[in-house]
């Protein structure tokens, strides 16, 4: 296991825009990493720079506490997997398992072991024979695992693994890295835009936006507390409402604030409740299965809640919508980041008409 | 392939014995002796191909030319593959300048380098030997273009998945490069031999030993040597050029797979 570390690492491609801005990140032994950003933020280049398959322009990346900026990406330790798998396709699964290790001189028997016991833990053994052209997605998916895997490296990076797959096989995939990983007990590095995926497999979370880590703390610290607007708006699905935090009835706060409401601290009511509330009116309701995402207008705006399908009924048009102002999150109209507020500064006085 | 439509299928016949005829001519005319041909009889013979063969030094033409264009088949082939993969994949300081320079090299007629190469030849004493035949024609630059443009459809993640295997770059060519750009690498090659084995001009400049004249030059001079008052020996001229197209129609049948996928399979892909 080795951990890994990126000091100020700054990468600009000829001619283009600089893609990464100063990126500093410690990842430990062991840890599971997910990089996550919408794309063009910066989150592969990331990848390829600790790969080595690409060079930064400045910054220092180290491995296992040796400096790997010169080093060749055969000399780092490190399997990957590619978002497209980079299967040879010429090679069987076996070969394309086999391969790393026959050019790093391991014998021909002992490789084949090695790839059967890699396809036996991948469910891959009947496929062994076979070309990858003649493997569905979910099992291509696989054997770029395997191939990673056989090699016994000490860190895996993932670049968008899962993207290729349909919905249930990426949920399943998902439920096998994070077996995986604690099976192997190696660093992993995974890069996705799918934030479900960030929550869902991170040790710790980096949210990446236009080459600039914005945030870099375990997902639940993500969740609760972004560091800024970006940040909340890009983890969570149904996505947070931001409304001015003036136009919250009975605002007594600071000025020049927006507060970020999660679906899930949204209450619906359908009659006015005695807790502060905004009047709303029904747009649209999408089922989600047990729960119903609804959108209203209010007069702060639109908002996104969450309910349970059993309490609402179809007729209900009109609507009070109460928030729990303690769970809230509020942001700087001017910077995006996220205010701490005292309890008091966000106090509200319940003026009823 | 199964004709669908039996005027298609006319037509095609008729275009298949049109463009076959002079070859099937040919090869009807040197199976019969000389004397019957001019008398317009039929008298079938195989004298013509031990004629040319004993009498003409036809097999050591024939080993000359598969000595040279097989080898300038091989050493070009290793040349415009390794040029091609560094076009594709690496950056470099003068690479565009020197891709354009390959690209140029099509634009020149092969006769306008005739002389600076016979000049450098005379000058290196290579002249009248294999490595005089061979030298100048193993940089193919347009064999160069078409393979860096083969290589760069394949997916450079290949290459660096191979990087994180533990590749280095002449393995990735040899292990990954080499064995997916079989069809275009085949294409290539028939075309360098075909090439060099219809080549005249130089083999006429380079060489003046009779031992090294290579088929194309010993089929010329069957017209200046052979007898009779001004007469052509047809038939024993048709028996040295069929001996001459042999070996290239092997090639093809031998590589045709690989040559029709290597031509469709841009459109797929």
């Amino acid at each position: 296991m080795s951990g890994i570390s990126l000091r100020n690492i700054r990468k600009a491609y000829p001619g283009g825009p600089t893609v990464l801005h100063d990126v500093s990140m410690e990842f430990h032994p062991g840890e599971f990493i997910v990089i996550v950003g919408p794309s063009g933020c910066g989150k592969s280049t990331l990848l390829r720079l600790i790969a080595g398959l690409e060079r930064p322009d400045a910054g220092e990346i180290e491995i296992a506490g040796i400096r790997a900026n010169d080093l060749a990406p055969q000399d780092r330790d490190i399997a990957m997997i590619f978002q497209n798998y980079a299967l040879y396709p010429h090679m069987s699964v076996r070969e394309n398992i086999a391969f790393g290790l026959e050019l790093r001189g391991m014998p021909k028997a002992e490789r084949n072991r090695r790839a059967q016991e890699v396809a036996r833990m991948l469910q891959l053994e009947p496929y062994l024979e076979r070309k990858p052209g003649a493997l569905s997605g979910g099992q291509r998916q696989r054997v770029a695992m395997g191939r990673a895997m056989a090699r016994n490296t000490s860190t895996f990076l993932m670049d968008e693994p899962l993207s290729n797959l349909d919905n249930a096989l990426r949920i399943a995939m998902r439920t096998e890295i994070k077996e995986l990983h604690r099976q192997l007990g190696a660093t992993i590095v995974y890069v996705t835009h799918d934030q479900t995926e960030a929550l869902s497999l991170a040790d710790r979370v980096a949210v990446m936006k236009d080459g600039h880590l914005q945030q870099f703390d375990r997902p639940d610290v993500i969740y609760d507390r972004p560091a800024n607007r970006f940040v909340a708006s890009f983890l969570g699905v149904p996505p947070i409402n931001f409304v001015a935090a003036e136009k919250l009835p009975g605002w007594q706060g600071m000025q020049g604030l927006t507060a970020g409401l999660r679906p899930d601290i949204l209450k619906l009511h359908a009659q006015r409740p005695a807790r502060p509330s905004l009047e709303a009116r029904l747009v649209l309701s999408e089922m989600t299965g047990s729960d119903l995402l609804l959108h209203c207008d209010s007069a702060a705006g639109r908002l996104t809640v969450t309910a349970p399908r059993r309490e609402v009924t179809e007729q209900a048009r009109q609507l009070w919508i109460s928030y729990d102002l303690d769970r809230a999150l509020f942001f700087d109209n001017d910077s995006g980041e996220r205010v701490d507020l005292a309890r008091d500064l966000r106090s509200i006085s319940i003026v009823e008409e | 392939m199964k004709p669908e439509n039996p005027i298609v299928a006319m037509l095609s016949l008729a275009a298949g014995l049109l463009f076959m005829w002079p070859v099937l001519y040919s090869v009807w005319m040197s199976l019969q002796t000389a004397d019957a041909f001019y008398a317009g009889k039929l008298a079938f013979t195989l004298d013509n191909y031990e004629r040319a063969i004993t009498q003409f030094n036809f097999a050591r033409y024939l080993l000359n030319s598969l000595i040279v264009s097989g080898l300038v088949t091989v050493l070009g082939i290793t040349v415009a593959t390794l040029a091609a993969f560094a076009f594709a994949r690496f950056t470099f300081r003068g690479g565009d300048l020197l891709f354009g320079a390959t690209v140029a090299t099509l634009m020149i007629p092969s006769h306008i380098s005739l002389i600076p190469n016979y000049l450098t030849l005379a000058k290196v004493g290579l002249l009248d030997t294999y490595a005089g035949l061979i030298l100048p024609a193993i940089s193919n630059g347009f064999a160069a273009f078409f393979l860096r443009q083969y290589i760069r459809g394949i997916p450079k993640a290949l290459d660096e998945a191979a990087y994180m295997d533990g590749a280095s770059p002449l393995t990735v060519l040899w292990r990954i490069i080499v064995p997916l750009s079989k069809p275009a690498i085949a294409s290539m090659a028939l075309y360098i031999f075909i090439t060099e084995w219809n080549n005249y001009i130089w083999p006429l400049v380079a060489v003046g030993r009779q031992d090294l004249y290579t088929l194309q030059i010993g089929l010329a001079r069957l017209y200046k040597i052979n007898p009779g008052e001004g007469l052509v020996d047809w038939p024993l001229v048709m028996a040295a050029s069929t001996i001459t197209i042999l070996p290239v129609l092997a090639g093809f049948l031998l590589v045709e797979r690989h040559l029709v996928r290597g031509i469709t399979m841009g459109a797929v892909k």
